[in-house]
């Protein structure tokens, strides 16, 4: 499934996570090699949002197997249905977790102890073992039996009220920001801890706020509230040193250009394109400061410009007077961008059920090739026989009894095909 | 502070030359918090973050900015001037003992001056090499002028933030270049852990456009292979089909703002938690999100009687995953991240002690350790010395 040179060749990830970040920080893993295996509960992914692509032709009408953003984020993977609160399925997860490097989970803090799989088990089993642990809050501390999800983090960690416009309420960045993040800080923590054990023999324990992580994008307001008792508060589009900046309308429904202006003679060479030589004269933005003080006055001279104008064509004229401008593009615009194509920041992956399907690669290209898209997603509980049989050493009439007795499943247990819709 | 790496720290031994500036300084901070050996390359005057508030005490001083003091936590610090030959071949010199440089300077900048992963692998075949740029090293867009949020425009991330009926918004400060910096934190691990199999080097083109791409998380899957185009929608999740997951909002109550969230698994707890039986209408239920305006009014009269701590309090009781929109200050002093120690006095010897955030991730056996930023060419001798005596011997 994944190429033999990867930087992560040979280490195997047991993965027991949902939603969003957990399933994040072991396709990151994925993608650079590792070999990964996620265990979901078989009663997990009976109902299915909606609208969802069509199944390819030929291909079975599976939903639960069709949904872009479960597939997005479970790339790189295999995929095995375990019942793991069933005795002999706490006795495979156990079995697959003493042939692994690293066991990654996300649940509330107490539910891996209630299932009898938190650290000390596997260390039992696997004494040199790496867990990691996403909790919301941490594993300790008053909050540490809140439950939350990615926005609600967003809220605590002060990026939400720092993020939208100053005369309205507090935003939220796109869809999601505290998934990803906590996602990627779970990579490189793994990755530092797998170099110390490699050097060491030592495995640990990693637990990863996904709090803790997120303040670290609002330590600039964070230190100006430690250094000088001052609230940060929401500045919308503008910039906290350099003005103009901001978004305008363009021509067309819903179309805005982002304009950055850094410098004296960006403000110029916009003042040129603009074909206004009264403003690049003002000595009211004549220089940074000034044009600070200013900046509504410059915001409706961009705009009175921009509203005239195509959002790609001004993007061109701007960046042509090296002015940092683009279109804020739509997610539809991405896969017509000649540099988004250019450096290949999709990748395109073969799904059984849906066809092509393009996964989003992590942020750089590497020489060596050492990360990229191991794999399309899984089917629903298609790992089985490479976990139960290959590795495990179990024999097929085994899988059968456990696939009859519902602790390892293919399709969601209650899942009927002539009920789906 | 000591100069030193940190005795059994999970990175102990990496060796990295950071030439990065500003928010993308977040890259050698993390390996440094882990115990990597990061040396700061200034230019003559400093990282320009040196010269970003706030500044304790309140005047501009290349020492006392509270950005510098976060971002630069356990460097050392040397300045050198990439356009002053001698000082290239400091650098070339220092490749001798370390094998991991890590920039951000435009596409180009540093090859023209000798000093790119061609020129460099040269004299250390096994260097990892990482560049952050905007938009990657080559390409129709390779020398676009770039910021935050031209990278936010760019990579569809800025059209879905913000209210349906405003203009888009961009995200607090520099977060997607912050999260760059934190890529490119993972890609150069995976880089090492590549050498230590291999012994081979890599070469890692960062662009920021992508990490803002990244934190996408869907929308352009699902237009790719639904058709769906999404549109921004305030704090509530993307999506306006009526049978969506209604409510995960922010609302305004009696002292501030929630974060409220209703319990897939139960539903009908929003209702008894605020006492309106409107909440729980089949109708509503059956289709949250098209009736959100509706829920956002029902909630609002409860909300409004109650202040922010207390709303949460009640509904956490209830399963009901709410929180708080905490704001910095209010962050400074969260009794929960007191009590787990998350912030660290750091003492400076011009800033004094400053409270600091620690570490973003506990590696129990290998913990995370906050070490001050450095003086500008504070370890000029401690890490040229040996370079510099080389320089004087060959010269004789």
């Amino acid at each position: 499934m994944v190429g033999s040179s990867r930087a992560l060749s040979g280490v195997r990830v047991l993965e027991m996570t949902v939603a969003v970040a957990g399933p994040v920080a072991c396709h990151v893993l994925g993608d650079m090699g590792a070999e990964v295996i996620k265990v979901e509960e078989p009663n997990s992914r009976l109902h299915t949002p909606r609208p969802l692509p069509p199944p390819r032709p030929g291909a079975k009408d599976h939903p639960f197997n069709r949904v872009p953003n479960w597939i997005e984020l479970n790339r790189s993977k295999r995929h095995l249905a375990l019942n793991v609160a069933s005795p002999e399925g706490r006795d495979i997860f156990l079995k697959v977790a003493a042939i692994s490097d690293v066991v990654v989970e996300n649940f509330s803090p107490r539910v891996m102890g209630n299932l009898g799989i938190d650290y000390e088990d596997l260390k039992k089993v696997n004494p040199s073992i790496i867990m990691v642990s996403m909790p919301a809050f941490g594993k300790t501390g008053p909050y540490k039996s809140r439950s939350s999800y990615g926005p609600g983090i967003d809220a605590m960690s002060g990026i939400s009220h720092l993020t939208g416009y100053p005369d309205r309420g507090p935003g939220k960045p796109a869809n999601f920001f505290c998934d990803q993040n906590a996602g990627l800080h779970a990579a490189f923590c793994t990755m530092a801890a797998l170099r110390h054990r490699r050097r060491t023999g030592e495995g640990q324990y990693i637990e990863l706020s996904m709090l803790e992580g997120e303040v670290q994008f609002a330590a600039p307001a964070i230190m100006e509230a430690m250094i000088s008792g001052v609230d940060g508060m929401r500045i919308g589009n503008r910039h906290q040193f350099y003005a103009p900046h901001g978004v305008y309308p363009c021509r067309g429904e819903d179309q805005w250009i982002a304009i950055a202006v850094t410098s004296d003679e960006a403000w110029k060479s916009l003042c040129r394109v603009m074909e206004r030589p009264d403003l690049a004269d003002d000595p009211r933005f004549a220089e940074r400061s000034r044009r600070y003080e200013n900046q509504d006055l410059a915001d409706e001279a961009i705009t009175a410009w921009a509203c005239q104008h195509d959002p790609l064509d001004a993007q061109e004229v701007l960046q042509d007077a090296g002015i940092a401008a683009a279109s804020a593009l739509r997610v539809n615009e991405l896969f017509a961008d000649p540099q988004v194509t250019h450096r290949g920041s999709f990748s395109w992956v073969d799904h059984p059920e849906l066809g092509p399907f393009p996964h989003t690669r992590t942020a750089w290209r590497s020489f060596q090739g050492n990360n990229g898209v191991g794999g399309p997603a899984p089917l629903f509980g298609d790992g089985d026989d490479y976990v139960l049989r290959d590795l495990l050493g179990m024999r097929l009439e085994d899988v059968e009894r456990l696939t009859q007795a519902g602790i390892v499943s293919r399709a969601p247990i209650g899942w009927e095909p002539e009920k789906a819709d | 502070m000591g100069v030193c790496a940190v005795h059994g720290a999970a990175l102990d031994g990496l060796k990295v030359l950071e030439l990065t500036s500003g928010t993308f300084d977040y890259t050698g901070k993390l390996l440094a918090g882990f115990g990597a050996d990061v040396v700061k390359i200034e230019p003559p005057g400093g990282d320009p973050i040196r010269y970003q508030g706030p500044f304790v005490g309140g005047e501009e001083d290349q020492e006392l900015s509270g950005r510098h003091l976060h971002m630069n936590t356990g460097k050392r610090s040397i300045v050198l001037d990439m356009d002053d030959a001698g000082d290239r071949q400091h650098l070339i010199r220092l490749l001798d003992d370390f094998d991991i440089i890590v920039e951000s300077f435009p596409p180009n900048y540093l090859p023209e001056r000798g000093l790119g992963y061609q020129e460099l692998s040269r004299h250390r075949p096994d260097i990892i090499y990482a560049s952050i740029s905007y938009f990657g090293q080559d390409g129709p867009y390779a020398d676009f002028a770039g910021s935050e949020i031209v990278a936010e425009a760019l990579s569809g991330y800025l059209r879905l933030t913000g209210d349906p009926d405003r203009e888009p918004v961009k995200s607090y400060d520099n977060l997607v270049e912050q999260q760059a910096a934190l890529q490119t934190a993972v890609a150069i691990m995976a880089a090492a852990t590549y050498r230590d199999a291999t012994g081979e080097g890599d070469y890692l083109d960062v662009a920021v456009f992508e990490a803002s791409m990244f934190l996408l998380g869907g929308p352009a899957q699902s237009y790719a292979t639904a058709g769906i185009v999404a549109k921004r929608n305030g704090t509530r999740l993307l999506g306006t089909l009526p049978e969506l997951f209604y409510p995960s909002c922010i609302r305004p109550c009696k002292d501030g703002y929630v974060h409220v969230h209703t319990n897939t698994r139960h539903p009908d707890m929003m209702g008894v938690l605020m006492d309106v039986p409107e909440l729980n209408d089949p109708e509503v239920l059956a289709t949250p999100m098209g009736h959100a305006d509706l829920i956002d009014e029902l909630m609002d009269r409860w909300l409004s009687q109650h202040d922010k701590f207390g709303v949460v309090r009640q509904a956490q009781d209830m399963r009901l995953p709410f929180t708080e929109v905490l704001t910095p200050l209010e962050l400074t002093k969260d009794r929960h991240l007191e009590e787990r120690g998350f912030f660290q006095d750091v003492e400076h010897p011009r800033a004094g002690v400053i409270r600091q955030p620690g570490a973003p991730g506990t590696l129990t056996a290998t913990p995370w350790v906050t070490r001050r930023a450095p003086l500008l060419g504070e370890h000029q001798e401690d890490v040229l010395g040996s370079a510099l005596d080389q320089r004087t011997s060959e010269s004789q």
